[in-house]
Formats: structure tokens, C-alpha cells, sequence
């Protein structure tokens, strides 16, 4: 449904530099031109999942949006509970595993509807399901799916993932955290930082270094691990510039005890499941900097039609009009790079590429697009009384977690000239 | 229990409206559509009802074009069980007294033992569809409630009076209740119940089967009122401001006495 773009071809687009030999473009251009696919339009369920998303969290997200950042407070009534109560901490898995049965779509627009009043509750939800109960969907097995996964898609618990640590940020491979097996347990030891939900949650998504003689990617696993399990703590609570409603918490583990059946996937295949989940996180998190954008051109234009100055609305004023275009047209592109990744991590296709595109271009808007609204919002939008400096500083994270501007760059650059 | 609730799709109200072509009506273009706010807590109230009595059956309905279905699906998503969405492109032209009839030749053969509607919609605003639709069905009209409740054999409700106050009125089933806002706290439909509701049945009857009588009134024109003059502003020393003010406001206001 969300083919991307227009080319006047049946097959896969080809350009041709003077001198040059001809090459293929990668992404999204080499899908077939197909005009009865060519639908724009959200279905209606979609359309309903938006507008009660949306009256959701206008209503009762976006009241308590800039007390909380101030406050640096998790409300996990609101932020997490009522998401469960409203089906949409389990959106994109099986009713038979306490979801909602619908697509990545629907999900996408659940998170950038809730980032536009909030970035911390779009986060929140984002780094429950991308992060921590899709891997186990992916790759657990049908106990752990039921063990683990249906509670976390009921809502019932909250999920985080334990992946980067000091030395192992864009370098995943560096991981230093250690399982070592001991009769039929896991012991883990280490430490993890900057994750999201942290402390809140209950179960953790965890990767270890199984194997230290493997090459870097390949002693790696995953693991379940619970909030209480004996030797699993939480170290400090991290002072951020942004999202600041949502916790961020080191993991500590000091021979952490965990029961074998709790290894996710194959031993060693923690890499791969690392790399799968965060495909589809950056779905996650290009929706979040999409909300966050939008929110702040809504604020924007408001303020530019009530603000008057050489007794004009500044929205009068080309040099306003021009800029507030640029926002607008900025951020309808991310959202069709972000619509596309999600239709085609819904239709089964690969979307690594895609969802990384989406990401970046998302990321990189909102940021440019809150600095703006700051801009037109002038001394105002300096001051705590409006809220796009809190969306300037919600959209600055984007660029960063699961997956720098510069990593996302990589994934594309790496496919093009493979 | 077959519970019916009669619901309209109007335009979001903050939408910025035009008058149309033919000066009879706005512009139905580039605008957004939702629930008729008041019709969000008649599918609320008769969800509940049909949750508190077993086996209940609550068919929702609706009249107009394709578009409509969406706001329908809403209420599906919200706990009716089926949807009848009357199929008319040219539903903003009727009067009050022609929709009510063409809900009355719907629900005459079906035996319904309890009807809500919202007291009015946000866009005509005319109050009187609910009535008129109680009296072409010969059943008694409960309008304005403010609270609903079922005991198995009676409806007690209470109305929303000028005033202030309120009154309590019993009712035997069947019955036809309008609603006033603040009837109960609608809920949203949640993402499984919106899965769900794509399943449920969305009949469409065109309307020429359902409506037996000519139209009797028309909007001849729809207009924005002239805008009234800027504010008075009043110049001088704070003591003299203030006893003018006074006067001011006793004279045409009812804020002080």
C-alpha cells in the first residue's frame, strides 16, 4: 500500500553518469511500479486507531506533558497502564498472545500520535513493544511467547532492552557483559546503560558475551531477564536533556542467576536478534521524532496566526509562511518514509533499509523542525510557558538512540555499495 | 433486549466553515467529520445497557453518504453489535421531520425496547429528530438525560431542567431517551474492539425504500451573522472607570443585580 515513489519504469531504475557505468539504486525505487497499489489513503481502521490515539492523548497525555518533564517523572498509570487498557502495548502481535492483531501501520501511528503531546509516552510504549516484546516474538519460543510475550502485549507487564553499555554503543560487537553457563542456569555479570524503562519495567531483553573466544558479532546471546531475579539491580538514574518524563537506568547484574529457558534464540545468535529488533525499533523511533515534529509546526502555525507584530499576524509575513512550508513539506516526507518502512515490515518485506531511511530523515526533521517553531515562537518559545523548546529538546534524542544519524547512514550506505 | 441508537456524523466543530455554492448549507469539502458529540454518549449509554442486560442486541444507525460508515464503525468499535447506515447523498436537505420519518419506517417492524439519540447535532442543531421519532412510533420521549439507569423492568432517568434543576422520570420500555452531554463518560474504542468491529455486519438500505413523504421544510439560506460592532472602551481615572462599569453592568447585563 505504500509503495514509494513514482518512476516512469516497470523494472528497477537506472542511472547513467557521464563516463559512468550504469548503476542500480537500492531502497525503495526498485519496486515495481504498480498504480493499483499506489493507495495513499490510511483504511478506516487506521483512521479510527489515529483519531482515538489522538483524542487519547490529547485529553489526557498531553495535560500533565510539561509538569512531568520538569518533574523528570514516569507516570506509569497513564504512560503505560492506561496504554495497556486501551490495546495498545500489544498492537502488532496475535490475539492469541494478548495483542491486538493489527499492523506496523497502526503502530507507527499510535507512537507519532502520542509523541506529538508527548515524546516521553511515545518512547515509552515504543521501547516496550519494538524492543522488548517483539524480539520475543521474533525469536522466542512458544513458552517463552506465552510466558512472557502475553503478558507484556496485555499490558500486564512493561518490557526495556539491555543492550548498550560503556564500551558497546554503535559497536554492538563490544559487548562486555557475561553469561556463563553453570549446570542448567545462566550467570550474567555486568553492566548496561542508557535503557529506557528502566526500573519500571519488569522483564528485560538482555545480551551477553556467551562465547569470548568467538569472533566479536558471534559469542553473543540474548536473554529474559525479570525485574526481582536475585543479583539483577539498577544502578543510577541518568539527568537527560530530553524525554525526560521517561526513566533511563543503568542495569547492573552481579551474578545474576537465571534459569536456561530463559536464553532467547540460539546461543550466539544475540547479534542478529540485536540488529532484527532494532530494524524494527527505528520504525518506533522514526514515528516518535515524526509526533515530536509535528506537534511543534502545530504549535508554530497557531502561534504565528495569533501573534501580531507591526500589527500583522506574523503568519502574514512570507518570511513566516516560507519557513512554516518547509516544516510542513519536511515532515510529510518523513512521513511517507515512515508509512513506507511500516507497510513493509507489515507486508513481510525487508525493510532494514527502509525503516533506517525513515529514521534518519525523521530524526533529522524534527530536530530542524523544533528549532524552527523555537525560532518563530522567538523569546516565548525560549521559555518553559510553550512547549516546543521541550520538543527541541525531546527531538535531539532521535538522532541518537537506537541508532546514531551516522550508524543509519551506514546501514544505507553500506547496502548501496555492497 | 433489541436496543437501536440513532447516530450523526457531523463536521469536527473546530473546523473553519464555508458557506456552499448554493447558499443553502456549508461546504462539506476539506472538512474533517466526527460523531456528533452528543450521539458519543447515546452509543455510550446504550453500550452500557446492552452490557448490563444478557443477550442484549444494539444495532446502530445512521443516515448519508458512503462517508458516514466511518463514524459508524466507531460506534461498532465501541460495542454496537451491528450497523444499518441508511444510504443518502442528499441527507443535508432534509428537515427534522423527514429523517425521523425515514428512521420510523425502519424501526416500526423491528421492536426495539429502548432507543437513544443526542439531544441535537452540533451542525442543524434542530433537538427534534428524537421527538418526532417517538411520536411516528407511538412511544414516549425522555428527552435531555442527564442519568440512565435500568432496574430489569423500569427506566429511571433524570433530565436536565432550566435553572439548575433536575427531574426523575420512570419509564416502561419501549422508550426513546435523548441524551444530554455529561450523561456518562463515553469510552474509546480500543484497539482490539476496532479490530473486532471490522467483522461485525454494516448493512446500507437505500433511502427511497425508507422514505415515504415529501420534504415540508427547506433552509432557504445559510448565513454568518453581521459581525457586531468592536467593544466599548472606556477612558479616565480608575474611580470613575469603575462606577461607570457598574452601571454599565447592571444596566445591560445580568451580573449584578
Amino acid at each position: 500500500m505504500f509503495p514509494c515513489f513514482p518512476g516512469s519504469l516497470a523494472g528497477p531504475a537506472r542511472i547513467v553518469g557521464p563516463g559512468l557505468k550504469p548503476i542500480v539504486r537500492a531502497g525503495p525505487f526498485l519496486q515495481e511500479w504498480n498504480t493499483k497499489d499506489m493507495k495513499f489513503e490510511l483504511t478506516e481502521e487506521q483512521n479510527l486507531i489515529r483519531d482515538m490515539v489522538r483524542e487519547f492523548a490529547e485529553k489526557e497525555v498531553a495535560p500533565s506533558a510539561a509538569i512531568r518533564d520538569e518533574e523528570e517523572r514516569f507516570d506509569r498509570a497513564l504512560m503505560f497502564d492506561r496504554l495497556g487498557e486501551l490495546g495498545l502495548t500489544g498492537i502488532v502481535f496475535p490475539e492469541e498472545y494478548g495483542g491486538a492483531g493489527a499492523d506496523y501501520l497502526s503502530y507507527a501511528i499510535a507512537v507519532e500520535e502520542l509523541s506529538r503531546v508527548c515524546a516521553s509516552t511515545g518512547v515509552t510504549l515504543s521501547a516496550h513493544l519494538s524492543l522488548c516484546a517483539n524480539p520475543i516474538f521474533l525469536f522466542g519460543s512458544e513458552e517463552q511467547k506465552q510466558q512472557f510475550l502475553a503478558p507484556l502485549a496485555r499490558g500486564e507487564k512493561m518490557g526495556a532492552f539491555g543492550l548498550t553499555e560503556p564500551s558497546a554503543g554503535s559497536d554492538a560487537g563490544g559487548t562486555k557483559t557475561t553469561a556463563v553457563k553453570d549446570g542448567d542456569n545462566w550467570v550474567l555479570n555486568g553492566t548496561k546503560i542508557f535503557i529506557t524503562n528502566a526500573g519500571d519495567a519488569e522483564t528485560y531483553v538482555v545480551f551477553a558475551r556467551t562465547d569470548k573466544e568467538a569472533q566479536k558479532h558471534h559469542g553473543i546471546s540474548a536473554f529474559i531477564v525479570e525485574k526481582g531475579t536475585p543479583g539483577f539491580s539498577f544502578g543510577k538514574k541518568e539527568k537527560k536533556m530530553g524525554i525526560r518524563s521517561s526513566p533511563t537506568m543503568e542495569l547492573v547484574f552481579e551474578n545474576c542467576r537465571i534459569p536456561g529457558s530463559q536464553l532467547l534464540g540460539e546461543l550466539g545468535q544475540g547479534f542478529k536478534i540485536a540488529m532484527k529488533t532494532l530494524d524494527g525499533g527505528r520504525i518506533g523511533i522514526a514515528s516518535q521524532a515524526l509526533g515530536i515534529a509535528q506537534g511543534a509546526l502545530e504549535a508554530a502555525v497557531n502561534y504565528a496566526k495569533e501573534r501580531k507584530q507591526f500589527d500583522t499576524p506574523i503568519a502574514k509575513f512570507q518570511g513566516v509562511q516560507f519557513q512554516l512550508a518547509d516544516m510542513a513539506t519536511q515532515i510529510e516526507a518523513s512521513r511517507l518514509l515512515v508509512y513506507n518502512a511500516a507497510y513493509k515490515a507489515s507486508a513481510g518485506l525487508s525493510y532494514s533499509q527502509a525503516s533506517a531511511m525513515a529514521k534518519l530523515m525523521a530524526s533529522e526533521t524534527a530536530m530542524r523542525v523544533t528549532t524552527q517553531a523555537v525560532q518563530i515562537l522567538g523569546g516565548y518559545g525560549y521559555t518553559r510557558e510553550f512547549p516546543v523548546e521541550r520538543m527541541m529538546r525531546d527531538a535531539k534524542i532521535t538522532e541518537i538512540y537506537e541508532g546514531t544519524s551516522e550508524v543509519q547512514r551506514l546501514v544505507i550506505g553500506s547496502a548501496l555499495t555492497r | 433486549m433489541k436496543i437501536l441508537v440513532c447516530i450523526k456524523q457531523v463536521p469536527d466543530m473546530e473546523s473553519k466553515f464555508r458557506i456552499a455554492a448554493d447558499g443553502r448549507w456549508y461546504d462539506q469539502g476539506d472538512l474533517v467529520f466526527r460523531m456528533n458529540e452528543y450521539d458519543e454518549y447515546a452509543v455510550e449509554q446504550a453500550v452500557r445497557l446492552k452490557e448490563q442486560v444478557g443477550g442484549a442486541d444494539l444495532t446502530v444507525l445512521s443516515i448519508g453518504s458512503e462517508r458516514v460508515k466511518e463514524t459508524m464503525k466507531k460506534a461498532l468499535a465501541m460495542g454496537c453489535d451491528r450497523g444499518v447506515h441508511v444510504a443518502d447523498d442528499t441527507v443535508a436537505g432534509k428537515d427534522p421531520m423527514t429523517i425521523a420519518g425515514i428512521i420510523a419506517e425502519y424501526a416500526k417492524a423491528q421492536n426495539f425496547s429502548c432507543i437513544f439519540t443526542g439531544m441535537q447535532s452540533q451542525d442543524r442543531g434542530s433537538g427534534q429528530v428524537g421527538v418526532l421519532l417517538a411520536e411516528m412510533l407511538g412511544l414516549p420521549a425522555v428527552t435531555t438525560i442527564v442519568d440512565f439507569t435500568y432496574d430489569g423492568s423500569l427506566f429511571s432517568v433524570k433530565r436536565e431542567l432550566e435553572g439548575g434543576t433536575r427531574a426523575k422520570v420512570a419509564v416502561q420500555s419501549p422508550a426513546v431517551f435523548t441524551c444530554q452531554l455529561g450523561l456518562n463518560t463515553p469510552r474509546y474504542p480500543t484497539l482490539p474492539n476496532i479490530m473486532k468491529a471490522k467483522k461485525k455486519e454494516l448493512g446500507s438500505i437505500p433511502v427511497d425504500q425508507l422514505q415515504k413523504t415529501a420534504i415540508l421544510q427547506e433552509t432557504e439560506r445559510l448565513y454568518f451573522p453581521e459581525k457586531k460592532s468592536g467593544g466599548l472602551i472606556l477612558e479616565g481615572d480608575a474611580a470613575d472607570l469603575a462606577d461607570r462599569l457598574i452601571g454599565i453592568l447592571k444596566e445591560k447585563t445580568a451580573v449584578l443585580a
